[in-house]
């Protein structure tokens, strides 16, 4: 590599930016955690109890957890040290619960940043890996959101912190190279995710969108009205892996990037709606709305600039 | 900044691992046909999900410090896997029905049951892996833990059937037709008595 390569490279993992982008991750990863608490709270003994009366019992997930790795963080472990001080599984399960919430609102505030975040995403860890049988996508989507976060140049100076403890603003350099992090980890995302949608030929004819919103749970949409959006099933389907493949390539110019994020974004809106996987939709939201959407600088339409100046006038 | 080389090192690692992960699990994908490539391409496909599986430290003995770490790091920041959701088409759905024999001959049927739609979508997911296994033993012990709950409510029940299959959606013409969703038996089970303590793993 040449000596003007390496510092085009460092250049562009190193761009000086300001901590905007921050303060939506962490506010975005705060309030994805705390619905996903809030959400689950009538479930999450049922779902994590070793006990007969769970769902499944933990212990399994935990000895399939155990073939990968015996050192991978679990609700197992936290159970064992609440034996130690003669703590009741229920309890501990329900203590677990209660310090994610908390996290997850101390996050949202920008108090204890850092501890919030790394006890956010252990807690988090905990629970993805010991229900690793009930787990889907979403779950790893928010780990990274959250080890990301966790590693980010904390308190951003919207939070609490900033102005608590007079923290010093963050290297905007170092900034800078946690956004680049985020961006290039979400475009390989998208583009793997859209390159294998598109070896499939049910993305070409609509079958795949068809089939994806017509098969129980996610069959909001009436199937009469499904067979009656025929032609837009197909274009549906071209759309996805087009945005998703080709998500490298037009989120990064300046001249295209509000045009994918807005594409995107509206993809999101349209599965919460139309599959019910609000979650899921939210943490890919958050994520691009940090990695990208932070980046744009929007200028208000030309009425309004225009009005503004009469006012003024 | 002065630790921009510890930086770039760390940057060069984790994306190796994100792009050697994604990959693997695209040419998982693509090894088990059905797409777009040509069935002479899975050989290949499956000659890459080895190297990229090596790569990862896969291949290692489980003991082995190299992988464990790999497989901690990996797990932790929510890498271990790609990105291919629905993908190449969306599959089949599962589900689950319990046909619950009371001591008057009566039957009655159940599905499982969760509070909060949230931790319905993690039982949508349950259903997912339970279909995935092929470990005979190992979805016996899931169902039984699921037809468990059941039992519990439902006491007197002298036996337990865990039905489980596919839901085909049809295509859209034959929708049009009027051809509903089918039901395909994947396995049954069942459970009597009712299972006790030990019966279950500890």
């Amino acid at each position: 590599m040449k000596a003007s390569d390496s510092t085009k490279l460092t250049a562009f993992l190193f761009p000086a930016v300001s901590d905007w982008w921050l303060t939506l991750l962490r506010r975005g990863m705060a309030l994805q955690v705390a619905l996903t608490c809030l959400t689950l709270r009538s479930d999450w003994q049922y779902l994590f109890s070793s006990k007969n009366g769970g769902m499944v019992n933990r212990h399994l997930g935990e000895a399939i957890l155990d073939l990968r790795s015996t050192a991978i963080p679990r609700l197992g472990w936290l159970v064992r040290a609440g034996h130690q001080l003669g703590l009741r599984e229920e309890t501990v399960l329900f203590l677990a619960w209660l310090c994610l919430l908390v996290a997850a609102l101390f996050l949202l505030l920008g108090l204890f940043c850092r501890t919030s975040a790394i006890a956010a995403w252990f807690l988090y860890l905990c629970a993805v890996k010991s229900g690793n049988l009930f787990s889907y996508g979403v779950d790893n989507f928010v780990l990274i959101g959250l080890f990301y976060l966790m590693i980010a140049p904390l308190p951003d100076r919207s939070a609490l912190d900033a102005s608590l403890f007079s923290a010093a603003p963050p290297n905007p350099q170092r900034l800078g190279f946690h956004l680049r992090v985020l961006q290039l980890h979400l475009s390989l995302i998208y583009f793997f995710g859209g390159i294998t949608k598109a070896t499939g030929q049910g993305w070409w004819n609509g079958t795949s969108i068809w089939r994806a919103l017509s098969s129980p749970p996610f069959d909001y949409v009436p199937l009469s009205t499904l067979i009656s959006l025929r032609p837009l099933l197909i274009l549906g389907g071209i759309c996805v892996c087009l945005l998703e493949a080709a998500y490298p390539i037009f989120i990064w110019p300046r001249r295209t990037r509000l045009l994918w994020l807005a594409g995107v974004i509206g993809m999101h809106v349209g599965i919460a709606l139309t599959m019910g996987l609000y979650l899921f939709s939210l943490v890919m939201i958050v994520l691009n709305l940090a990695g990208f959407g932070s980046q744009l600088h929007l200028k208000p339409p030309r009425f309004f600039r225009l009005t503004a100046g009469h006012v003024r006038l | 900044m002065r630790a921009k080389p510890v930086y770039l090192i760390c940057f060069a690692l984790h994306f190796s691992l994100i792009l050697l992960a994604s990959s693997r699990d695209l040419f998982s994908v693509l090894s088990e046909g059905g797409n777009l490539f040509p069935a002479s391409f899975i050989q290949s496909w499956n000659r890459l999900e080895d190297c990229t599986s090596a790569a990862l430290g896969q291949r290692l003995f489980k003991a082995n410090p190299l992988r464990q770490l790999l497989t901690v790091y990996t797990h932790s920041a929510g890498i271990e896997a790609g990105y291919g959701f629905f993908a190449p088409n969306v599959p089949n759905s599962y589900k689950l029905v319990f046909e619950i024999h009371h001591p008057d001959g009566e039957l009655e049927y159940q599905l499982p049951e969760v509070r909060g739609a949230a931790a319905g979508l993690r039982l949508i997911s349950l259903y997912d892996n339970i279909g995935r296994i092929t470990y005979e033993p190992l979805r016996e012990l899931t169902l039984r833990m699921l037809a468990y709950s059941v039992w519990r409510e439902h006491p007197d029940a002298t036996l337990i059937r865990a039905v489980f299959g596919t839901v085909t959606i049809p295509a859209i013409p034959d929708s049009l037709r009027g051809q509903k969703e089918s039901y395909d038996l994947i396995c049954s089970y069942d459970f009597a008595p009712a299972p006790s303590e030990s019966r279950l793993p500890k």
